[in-house]
């Protein structure tokens, strides 16, 4: 309802636009082909069938200068993963105040990482898509006004963005699709680029509300024996998540160098912290870069605060003499709380083949560093465009 | 007759495709409106074509344009000046365009249109192949 919404309003500005102005259409593609070695390994939603659609995306933009430094731009993008159901992935009016000043309201990306800007682009980075650990917050875009303020500070070109706005899609948490509500999203960015290197970091924060379908039964089961003490430390709602990065980049004639680092906190709720970083290594030869990267993964669930006190349960009663419906509660509390470990090396080939399109071939090698047997490898190929 | 004018477009198309060859070979002349007597270093050309920078030293809006991708001019430019290949410029431009932060240059088809642009818009800047300058705009520098 909501994208219809904004599409009948772009729709009406790109066409009182068309009497004055031109309307300039880009686009991109990715194709990926995607297969873990052996069958009993799954890792980043693939197993040993080869999948063609969960990376697989289709682009297309539409935008137009309405003069006075006013712009309308909508990218529409339709993913596999998603059944190839067109979604509005940007929609806004920008306005350029001064040389320095861009102002943007409508729907954007939250600027959480160095890759933010252009994440689905494949053709303008060298991996098939950027690391999936670092790159891990379950949305990206948010309604609202940004802010871009871009400057120099002696050699360094400087872009500082600041984002204000919220979020209400839905987002797959527990590999389900939860209804979410982010309200009061705040962040910064900040980017420095002088020649060769790249430095960026960025904050943002929002208030969380997410219907967890997965920790519901605990959180009503303990609101309903009285304990909401235990309950708001499960569930999502009215708690605040932040964002930490941190990245840099050296981009050399021959050598690329890329490290980033992102630290998510979502303090009393059900779902851990997670901290997460990779370094990337590439060389580029002819019309090839080959590249390797190495990155770690750590969710970290805080053990949850069970200090129930039910009238007519004495402080102390060995859990095996509870109530069944309290054992079960307690049982299934415990075992909310997650802790994961995992590292993994890619190795990857870009080959620029055509001037608007490029082929990527990759193998990840997958460690579960807690569970032995849950290790996998992962092939992935990729043709990507743009136009 | 007709044959004839086949023959000779023919030729004519294959000793333009051989001055093509040469003079890409040759130096690449960064060229602006000969009435632009802003200070343009060797630093600020790379930042210009890139649409780091918006505005001349003399603050005259500055308008860029190229040549079509493909042409051995543009990719000796992107090589020399830019230090990138053409699949790292159209990278880069990615980056702007689908972001919303920036639009590639305005792109010509020859050397001549390039000149005639450029000599018809005071805050134009663009590249030409050092052999086909006549006169009518300032070379800037020449890599």
């Amino acid at each position: 309802m909501k994208h219809k919404k904004i599409a009948l309003a772009l729709a009406g500005i790109l066409l009182t636009s068309n009497a004055h102005a031109d309307i300039t259409f880009n686009g991109f593609a990715n194709i990926v082909a995607g297969t873990t070695i052996s069958s009993d390994e799954s890792v980043y939603g693939y197993d040993n069938n080869i999948d063609l659609s969960r990376d697989s995306l289709f682009a297309l933009q539409a935008s137009s200068d309405l003069g006075e430094g006013l712009s309308v731009t909508a990218q529409i993008l339709s993913r596999g993963a998603d059944d190839w159901d067109p979604k509005f992935e940007w929609a806004y009016l920008a306005y350029q105040a001064n040389d320095n000043l861009r102002i943007l309201a409508g729907r954007q990306r939250v600027p959480f990482y160095m890759y933010s800007d252009f994440l689905d682009v494949s053709y303008a980075y060298p991996w098939i898509r950027p690391p999936e650990g670092v790159y891990n917050v379950p949305f990206d875009t948010f309604d609202g006004v940004g802010a871009i303020y871009s400057s120099h500070i002696g050699e360094f070109d400087t872009s500082l963005h600041f984002v204000y706005g919220g979020n209400n899609s839905d987002i797959r948490v527990f590999g389900s699709d939860n209804k979410a509500d982010f309200n009061d999203l705040a962040g910064v960015s900040l980017t420095l680029t002088r020649d060769w290197l790249t430095l960026r970091t960025a904050y943002i924060q929002t208030e969380m509300n997410i219907d967890l379908l997965r920790t519901k039964p605990l959180v009503d089961g303990w609101n309903s024996v009285g304990q909401s003490y235990i309950a708001d430390q499960i569930e999502v709602a009215k708690d605040t998540g932040s964002f930490v990065e941190l990245g840099f980049q050296l981009d050399f004639d021959k050598v690329i160098v890329i490290g980033e680092y992102s630290s998510l906190s979502l303090d009393d709720t059900a779902l851990p912290n997670q901290d997460s970083y990779y370094i990337m290594a590439g060389y580029r030869f002819n019309n090839m870069m080959v590249h390797v990267t190495y990155g770690a993964d750590e969710d970290i669930q805080d053990p949850l605060d069970i200090k129930y006190q039910i009238p007519g349960v004495p402080d102390g009663t060995p859990v095996e003499y509870l109530p069944d419906d309290l054992q079960a509660l307690i049982a299934g509390t415990t075992s909310v709380a997650s802790t994961e470990k995992s590292k993994y090396i890619t190795l990857g080939l870009r080959w620029d083949f055509h001037d608007s399109a490029a082929l990527k071939f990759e193998y990840t090698s997958y460690n579960d560093e807690l569970i032995n047997n849950n290790d996998a490898g992962i092939f992935r190929t990729a043709l990507v465009t743009v136009f | 007759m007709n044959i004839m004018k086949k023959i000779k477009m023919k030729s004519l198309i294959c000793a333009s495709t051989l001055l093509l060859s040469f003079t890409s070979l040759a130096n690449v002349a960064v060229i602006v409106n000969s009435g632009n007597s802003a200070a343009i270093d060797e630093a600020d050309i790379s930042r210009i074509f890139l649409g780091k920078v918006k505005n001349f030293s003399s603050g005259e809006t500055i308008t860029l344009v190229n040549l079509d991708s493909g042409q051995a001019t543009r990719d000796e430019f992107e090589e020399k000046v830019l230090n990138k290949s053409a699949s790292q410029v159209k990278a880069y431009w990615s980056k702007l365009i689908f972001s919303g932060k920036g639009k590639p240059p305005k792109e010509l088809a020859s050397d001549k249109d390039i000149l005639t642009f450029v000599a018809a818009n005071p805050g134009a800047i663009g590249y030409v192949a050092e052999g086909s300058l006549d006169g009518s705009v300032k070379v800037v520098k020449v890599f």
